[in-house]
């Protein structure tokens, strides 16, 4: 795992984290531009869609193992956790981190 | 009398009251601007307007009790017993006679204060062959208000295939719209204030099409529905603008987030984001301090008493600095400095004998350089998190002064400052930091409402000024934000069927309440979505400035800036 590729949300939800191959993390991956064909293919097969050589960041779900093997690719440059926002209706004060 | 200077409703009352006299009145009361009489001995009167030449001298009719308001006009309104109407009526110089009308508080007053009704008629722009794109709770695909113009939605919530942009969720069309439902109403009522058609309560852009997403509230998802929209619109040849009327405090309040990013990415020509400020205005959610060089700072924040299960505070600082971080306990448990950390895992647990501390302290954020670290706490074992006064310790090593920025995250919005590190300001978060997007601050045209039962509802806001609950800006790089001001008190909108509303907040069997800037947003996502009809090219700098133009602040003037106002409320008359 290359924690400098992380921020620091993720990594503590990392730190929760008790099944390895759970795909449960919801994240930004960056990626160095142009995107080539064998770092599209492995985003793909990660479940993650509209892969394009265009595009420099990319959102899927993934495991904390996944996390790993991804953190320690030349070619992605970060990982950043899914914030879980809220409503903005009065009264709408239910939300999680 | 001259019965053809008389209005007919006018002429009917005066029938009904020379028959049978006061009494007759009474149905007439509401609609045609007569008085109750305050007394047995006055009679009852009646409020007109009168037609004449303007520079009619009309002064002598003030002998026989007919209070005639203005001495000049070609229409003027006058105050007279309903018995000297036949005097009036004789007056050579008056043309016509018509009663005034006692109106009622009509619900749909926001439309009016942006001067929407008159640009409406002046320009005749409906959202025609715009596309809005509701990111949201979803939408009541059955609603009246918009039949026939969704033209899909998007659940990311239920299980399935998904769609290019995102590989989950389920994509409707048609008569399968039905099967994705709004249970919580939010983004029925976002969409009817945006686009809505309905007599009373029209919305902004009454025959653009929508775009619908049930969005799961992940910041990455809500990323991909907005390519979603996108995309969608392009392969329509169709303008589009986004509404988000969601956001969050767990980013660096500066635009470099990556759903901000993404935002300034997407946006382009005919592709708009607007989103809503924030509703934190009354919420110390935020503490900053200065941290002399070498010097160490403490800031204060509230726990409630047996509530919370976890904490987190979210902070940021320039790279100018270098910080050492540390957390002070209720009870005056403390862990130690945590210095910066460049390699490995950069968290540490602390074990408190009150609480569970967790520090984060990792190396600059790439996306912006800054240095940004991440405090959770929680209660020892299965205990809530310990109430009272906290303390964040900072400790400067750097050769350099240091503002610390922090926002405390949670799941009620209980924890806040208190004391010296207070800062009403630098509240507007992802993705409303977002630069490209325009974002909306509340204005409250309405504190009181009728509901269901008739029970006259209030909400203790201020009458015709910015919301206090909205949040204030500007950024935490001091970029101006909000953009502008638009209604968002006391909105009555399309409720969706599948929304349990509660009764107070209900109008009738399908129109709700609600208020926050998640109201004041989609009516500029309307605005934009006419200014789009007229001009499919515009991209977001040009729609920014054109909002900006045609909006101000009470007394200050146009272009004059606001932390809380933003540049002021929208006023559509010149626009």
């Amino acid at each position: 795992m290359n924690y400098q590729k992380l921020d620091a949300s993720l990594v503590l939800a990392l730190n929760e984290v008790l099944e390895p191959d759970l795909v449960s993390l919801v994240v930004f991956v960056y990626t160095e531009q142009p995107l080539s064909n064998v770092a599209a293919a492995v985003l793909r097969n990660l479940g993650v869609g509209g892969v394009s050589s265009e595009k420099d960041v990319f959102t899927a779900t993934l495991s904390l193992a996944q996390i790993a093997h991804l953190s320690d690719q030349p070619w992605v440059k970060l990982i950043k956790r899914s914030q879980h926002l809220r409503f903005l209706n009065l009264g709408s004060d239910i939300h999680h981190y | 009398m001259i019965y053809e200077k008389l209005s007919p409703g006018l002429l009917l009352a005066w029938d009904d009251f020379q028959r049978e006299g006061e009494l007759a009145l009474i149905t007439h009361r509401r609609s045609l601007g007569i008085l109750p009489p305050k007394s047995v001995i006055k009679p009852t009167k009646s409020v007109v307007f009168i037609y004449c030449e303007p520079d009619t001298n009309l002064s002598h009719l003030s002998q026989y009790g007919i209070e005639i308001n203005q001495s000049f006009g070609g229409i003027r309104t006058a105050f007279l017993p309903l018995d000297r109407l036949e005097i009036l009526a004789e007056e050579t110089a008056i043309q016509r006679i018509k009663p005034s009308r006692k109106l009622k508080i009509k619900m749909d007053v926001a439309p009016q204060v942006m001067k929407l009704p008159s640009f409406v008629n002046r320009t005749g722009l409906t959202g025609k062959g715009v596309v809005i794109g509701i990111i949201d709770t979803g939408i009541d695909a059955k609603h009246p208000a918009f039949a026939g113009r969704i033209l899909r939605i998007w659940d990311q919530t239920l299980p399935g295939p998904g769609v290019n942009e995102g590989l989950y969720g389920a994509e409707f069309t048609g008569e399968q719209l039905c099967i994705s439902q709004d249970m919580e109403g939010h983004g029925t009522h976002v969409a009817g204030i945006a686009a809505g058609a309905d007599a009373v309560y029209s919305g902004v852009a009454p025959e653009a099409e929508l775009v619908i997403i049930k969005s799961d509230l992940q910041d990455a998802h809500i990323a991909d529905a907005i390519r979603y929209v996108f995309r969608v619109a392009g392969e329509l040849g169709r303008p589009a603008v986004v509404n988000l009327s969601v956001g969050g405090h767990a980013d660096a309040h500066d635009g470099s987030d990556s759903l901000s990013q993404i935002i300034n990415a997407e946006s382009g020509v005919g592709k708009i984001v607007c989103c809503a400020a924030g509703n934190e205005g009354n919420d110390n959610i935020h503490g900053q301090a200065n941290i002399p060089s070498g010097r160490s700072r403490g800031m204060r924040f509230n726990v409630p008493l047996n509530q919370m299960g976890m904490v987190w505070l979210n902070a940021w600082y320039q790279n100018s600095g270098q910080l050492e971080v540390s957390v002070r306990s209720p009870n005056d448990f403390v862990t130690p400095y945590q210095k910066i950390m460049t390699s490995g895992n950069p968290s540490q647990s602390y074990d408190l004998p009150d609480s569970q501390v967790e520090l984060v302290t990792p190396d600059r954020d790439p996306s912006n350089g800054d240095y940004h670290f991440f405090v959770q706490i929680r209660g020892r074992g299965r205990s809530l998190v310990q109430g009272g006064i906290w303390q964040l310790r900072v400790r400067n090593t750097s050769t350099s002064d240091t503002r610390l920025d922090v926002w405390t995250l949670d799941d009620t919005l209980s924890v806040y400052f208190t004391g010296k590190s207070v800062k009403d300001a630098v509240k507007i978060g992802s993705p409303a930091c977002a630069s490209s997007a325009v974002t909306v601050a509340a204005y409250t045209t309405k504190v009181k409402y009728e509901d269901i039962d008739r029970q006259v509802r209030e909400m203790g806001l201020e009458l015709n000024t910015i919301s206090e609950f909205s949040s204030e800006g500007p950024l935490r790089n001091n970029a101006q934000k909000p953009d502008i001001a638009a209604p968002g008190a006391m909105i009555v909108s399309a409720l969706s069927s599948n929304f349990n509303s509660d009764r107070s907040m209900t109008i009738n069997s399908q129109f709700v309440a609600m208020s926050g800037t998640s109201m004041a947003a989609p009516f500029v996502t309307g605005l934009i979505a006419l200014l789009l009809q007229r001009d499919p090219n515009l991209d977001p700098t040009t729609v920014k400035e054109l909002l900006r133009q045609n909006s101000s602040i009470p007394g200050k003037p146009t272009g004059t800036f606001d932390h809380k106002w933003g540049f002021g409320l929208i006023n559509t008359d010149k626009l």
